[in-house]
């Protein structure tokens, strides 16, 4: 059935529906062959061959249906997943500009904070001394301890 | 033997799902690492540790943005992903 995916539709229509015409067309043949003597000793040979190849294109008409209807189901598939991919895609630009408006708000607040402390910093400098083990603390606070 | 392993592979071969997806991509920004925190250099000027501590916060209110971020693409990436049945 895989070997079938490679063999495209109209081909595959036109083979079950020729096998099966070309039995009935065989079958009602062998009614014929009686009236003519020659093809007499036939008549039953060209039946049973008429009525495999009926037999044969029924059954391949059901394969065909079913393989018919999987591929249906493929092409569905396919057209959901390039819809989600659309989808997905135009979600990413979304979350991009939310994260980027966002960021930039962070960026912007930290510019005037940095004003603000520029602004005080003589009075802050001139009230307070920070102690040298201060900021070795600090900064083993900040140092990152696993990679 | 080896007619044997040619037919098991096309059968197999079978059973490979026709319809492929791809892993969705994420936004370039979201695949940077937060950064380590400023050190202080040496100083006895409070502005100047304020000024560094006050920076860190703005890394890490970023780096807190990006993960919620994750979260939502993932939470979204997922819902579209799950529609498709």
């Amino acid at each position: 059935m895989f070997l079938l995916s490679f063999v495209p539709d109209a081909v595959l229509h036109l083979v079950v529906v020729g096998i099966l015409f070309t039995g009935v067309g065989i079958y009602a043949l062998s009614f014929f062959t009686r009236f003519i003597p020659p093809l007499i000793p036939y008549s039953g040979i060209v039946r049973i061959v008429g009525t495999v190849l009926i037999v044969c294109g029924i059954y391949f008409y059901g394969s065909y249906s079913t393989e018919m209807s999987w591929r249906n189901k493929v092409a569905e598939l396919e057209e959901k997943v390039k819809i989600s991919e659309a989808k997905s895609k135009t979600a990413n630009v979304e979350i991009q500009t939310v994260y980027r408006d966002k960021v930039k708000v962070v960026k912007e607040t930290q510019v005037v904070i940095q004003e603000r402390i520029k602004e005080v910093e003589k009075r802050i400098d001139s009230q307070c001394t920070i102690d040298t083990e201060v900021i070795k603390i600090l900064n083993d606070a900040a140092a990152r301890k696993v990679k | 033997m080896k007619l044997l392993l040619i037919v098991l592979v096309l059968l197999f071969t079978g059973c490979s799902t026709p319809v492929k997806r791809s892993f969705p991509d994420v936004p370039e920004e979201l695949k940077v690492a937060c950064p380590d925190l400023i050190v202080q250099q040496q100083t006895t000027k409070l502005s100047e540790v304020i000024s560094v501590v006050v920076g860190n916060y703005g890394q890490y209110q970023e780096c807190q943005i990006k993960v919620d971020t994750w979260i939502e693409w993932h939470k979204q990436q997922k819902q579209i992903f799950e529609s498709v049945k």
